[in-house]
């Protein structure tokens, strides 16, 4: 059930909204939407790839956040208020109607005691509340140039299936389907004015950013090996050995 | 002197000529782009394209996406929707609830064992237990009675989870294809009317002389003028084989016929019907479906046929008049003679059970394409090929389709009892059908050439799903128990996945329509 109502600071004055992540608010989501804009914060903890939209096959950017469906392995992680999470999550639970933000009145977050204000005493925005209209405002400028990016990259051949998969100490084999990165091999043999071309648009840094997240891929494996291996912990009651 | 072969002429425009013109540019596109090979196409501002042939074979994607046009682009402009093969109705009893699937998919395992012997034991005379043979080895019969597409949104251009074809507008094809060869592949479009062709001494063609562009020389002419045969029927005399004999098809009866509502259910299949007197075909385009009977004249009247048309159609067919078309089996009995080869209706044409219309177009255009002679002194060896290939081709292609009218047991109409004398059966598919009495079709059978048309698959759909039983030794399906019985347990997992994660057909296109297929 959604309840979508603008956000006003006679009526929400009192509001509280909580920030914090949690499988309770729906932040157990092993893939998220990103936008191009976010790369540079992205890629130093999640994996960046292109996926296809499940309705209309088009093709968007996002981040791989666990294995299994369901799957979050940064929950902890997020409970640091500062540590990146990704705009799509961290507007919830906020709409942005034209230039007015929106609230979802049922979603659980809402009406938390030791949540967050919107307003202060004097009605103007919190900290957290200009955060909000900040991530609006970044979500709907990159979620354009995020199209471009991507058509040009489909143009160029640039965008190629890739085949991941990872094995844990449960195991069991997970096979990561549905996700494509850059084609690297044609990525170097592009024209020099093509190459140029992608650098003025700030294409080719973005291509980069992917490239380089792709070193997160084993680091989030081996989270997931850890989460296993102290699972096993528990249920055995002795010492698992180390994970490298 | 070596003359070397630069230049090519194709004469005629409509699916066969402009298939083939792009399948040659685009394997030879760097010699075109570098200035020292060209293609030219003439056709006649004002001949209309036959244009009913509207089911392909699976092979159309690869040739379309060597020829690189966007598969997207396909669905939406030439009209095209998913083809998963073909539903014979009524063929082989008559009766009201007769009727099986010739897939497009291989048998599941079909590379490490032959199903056929176990589907034959399994069930004690009851073979697959009840279930019919396609459906113990493969997904694809039950995705067609589902009305399913064969892949989803999120796969790539010409990519799917079952294998599929095209129904397509043939009228909207072959400009959609003159498009692309001329805008992308760098093909010659010459509109106008061929007067006279200019032969040599040698009996080699040397130009073609245009009413409105002059005269075109050529170092190789390929013609894709349809029945009219221009150059290697008229001109050089090429004499054709009329198999008539052996399929008695003569007369077509073609309409479309409108949707009763824009999104009713499409069937993703080929529906062919059988009649008194030959059978109708059935096909779904997203706008429209094209419908026609195929029928004896010697068995039935034109007014008879237009009457079980009709019948057919139902109340949808209210005022429409059906188009006559006559065809007449039998192909020329050599196909590239001198330097003119013939490829599509010039060369040949049986009926058009089981679309093997245009993927013989396709062959022969690849086969060109890929052989082409590097000069006029090989042409000759490679045009002997060319035509033991293709008469190859053109025999198997005979005794798929008769194979079709000889294991019925329908003794209703004279068509049907005639169409099982045995003088009317090639002796080749007579041996094969005595062979598989005792051995099931499978590999190394007969059909082993590189590119069959039909392969052994094919035949097993076929023989299997109209009652043929083939002698089987208890002890035969031993060794291969396991290997088989995972076969059929895959099978099983695969068509459960299938019906749950395909989407129907038309909601499919509706997609395709609006956000097209993504090119990887």
């Amino acid at each position: 059930m959604t309840h979508i109502v603008p956000l006003n600071k006679e009526a929400h004055k009192t509001l509280k909204v909580d920030p914090r992540a949690s499988a309770a608010y729906g932040d157990n989501q092993r893939f998220v939407h990103v936008v191009v804009s976010e790369f540079p914060h992205l890629l130093v903890h999640y994996p960046i790839f292109f996926s296809k939209d499940a309705n209309t096959g088009e093709f968007h950017c996002g981040v791989m956040l666990g294995f299994d469906e369901g799957e979050n392995l940064f929950l902890e992680q997020w409970r640091d208020l500062e540590f990146y999470r990704p705009l799509g999550l961290q507007r919830v639970p906020f709409y942005a109607t034209g230039a007015d933000v929106a609230i979802d009145m049922e979603h659980p977050r809402v009406g938390v005691e030791d949540g967050k204000a919107l307003f202060t005493e004097h009605g103007e925005p919190t900290r957290y509340l200009q955060s909000i209209i900040f991530a609006f405002q970044d979500l709907s400028t990159g979620l354009g140039v995020t199209q471009y990016f991507i058509a040009r990259l489909l143009e160029l051949k640039l965008i190629e299936p890739v085949e991941l998969e990872a094995e844990f100490d449960d195991g069991v084999r997970r096979h990561c389907e549905g996700l494509y990165s850059i084609n690297q091999e044609t990525l170097n043999t592009l024209p020099d004015a093509v190459v140029a071309e992608l650098f003025r648009r700030g294409y080719l840094r973005l291509i980069d950013y992917m490239i380089a997240s792709l070193r997160q891929f084993p680091v989030l494996a081996r989270k997931k090996n850890a989460r296993i291996l102290q699972g096993a912990e528990g249920l055995a009651g002795t010492r698992a050995p180390a994970v490298g | 002197m070596v003359e070397a072969v630069r230049s090519i002429v194709i004469v005629g425009g409509g699916t066969a000529g402009w298939l083939t013109a792009g399948i040659i540019a685009a394997r030879h596109q760097a010699r075109i782009k570098a200035g020292r090979f060209s293609v030219t196409l003439v056709e006649s501002p004002d001949i209309k394209i036959i244009g009913v042939g509207e089911g392909t074979w699976p092979t159309m994607r690869s040739s379309l996406e060597k020829i690189g046009v966007s598969e997207t682009a396909l669905f939406r402009e030439c009209d095209a929707a998913f083809k998963q093969g073909g539903q014979f109705a009524r063929w082989t009893t008559g009766a009201e609830d007769d009727s099986y699937y010739h897939p497009l998919m291989l048998p599941q395992g079909f590379s490490q064992v032959n199903l056929v012997p176990h589907w034959l034991r399994e069930g004690q005379g009851r073979p697959g237990a009840g279930r019919s043979f396609c459906d113990f080895v493969t997904p694809q019969g039950r995705l067609c009675e589902d009305g399913l597409a064969p892949k989803t949104i999120t796969h790539a251009e010409y990519k799917g989870t079952a294998n599929y074809a095209y129904h397509l507008d043939a009228g909207k094809f072959a400009p959609f294809l003159a498009k692309h060869c001329v805008q992308k592949l760098g093909v010659r479009h010459v509109l106008a009317d061929v007067t006279e062709i200019k032969q040599r001494e040698s009996g080699d063609i040397e130009s073609v002389l245009t009413r409105q562009a002059g005269p075109l020389a050529g170092d190789l002419f390929v013609d894709c003028s349809g029945f009219s045969a221009l150059l290697i029927g008229k001109q050089l005399g090429v004499g054709f084989k009329s198999c008539t004999d052996v399929l008695f098809c003569d007369t077509a009866l073609a309409l479309q016929v409108p949707f009763e509502t824009p999104d009713a259910p499409m069937a993703s299949h080929t529906i062919a019907t059988a009649q008194d007197a030959g059978w109708i075909w059935d096909i779904c385009l997203p706008t429209r479906r094209g419908i026609g009977y195929v029928y004896s004249s010697r068995h039935t009247t034109e007014e008879a046929a237009r009457e079980t048309l009709s019948r057919y159609i139902g109340p949808a067919h209210k005022n429409m008049t059906a188009r006559k078309i006559p065809i007449s089996a039998g192909h020329r009995q050599t196909f590239w003679k001198n330097n003119c080869v013939a490829v599509g209706l010039a060369s040949g044409f049986f009926e058009p059970l089981e679309s093997s219309a245009i993927v013989l177009v396709e062959l022969s255009a690849k086969l060109i394409a890929e052989q082409m002679p590097a000069n006029r002194e090989v042409m000759d060896l490679v045009a002997r090929r060319f035509n033991d290939v293709t008469t190859y081709r053109y025999g198997r292609i005979l005794d798929f389709l008769k194979l079709h009218y000889v294991l019925t047991k329908r003794t209703d109409t004279a068509f049907w009892r005639d169409n099982v004398d045995p003088a009317t059966i090639p002796d080749r598919l007579r041996d094969v059908l005595t062979l598989w009495k005792y051995q099931s079709p499978w590999f190394f059978d007969e059909l082993d050439r590189l590119e069959e048309v039909f392969p052994a698959a094919s035949y097993q759909y076929v023989l299997y799903g109209m009652g043929f039983r083939t002698e089987v030794e208890p002890e035969e399906t031993i060794d291969t128990e396991m290997v088989a019985a995972r076969a059929v347990r895959d099978n099983e997992r695969i068509t459960g996945e299938m019906r749950t994660r395909l989407p129907k057909n038309r909601e499919l296109l509706n997609k395709i329509h609006q956000y097209g297929l993504q090119p990887v």
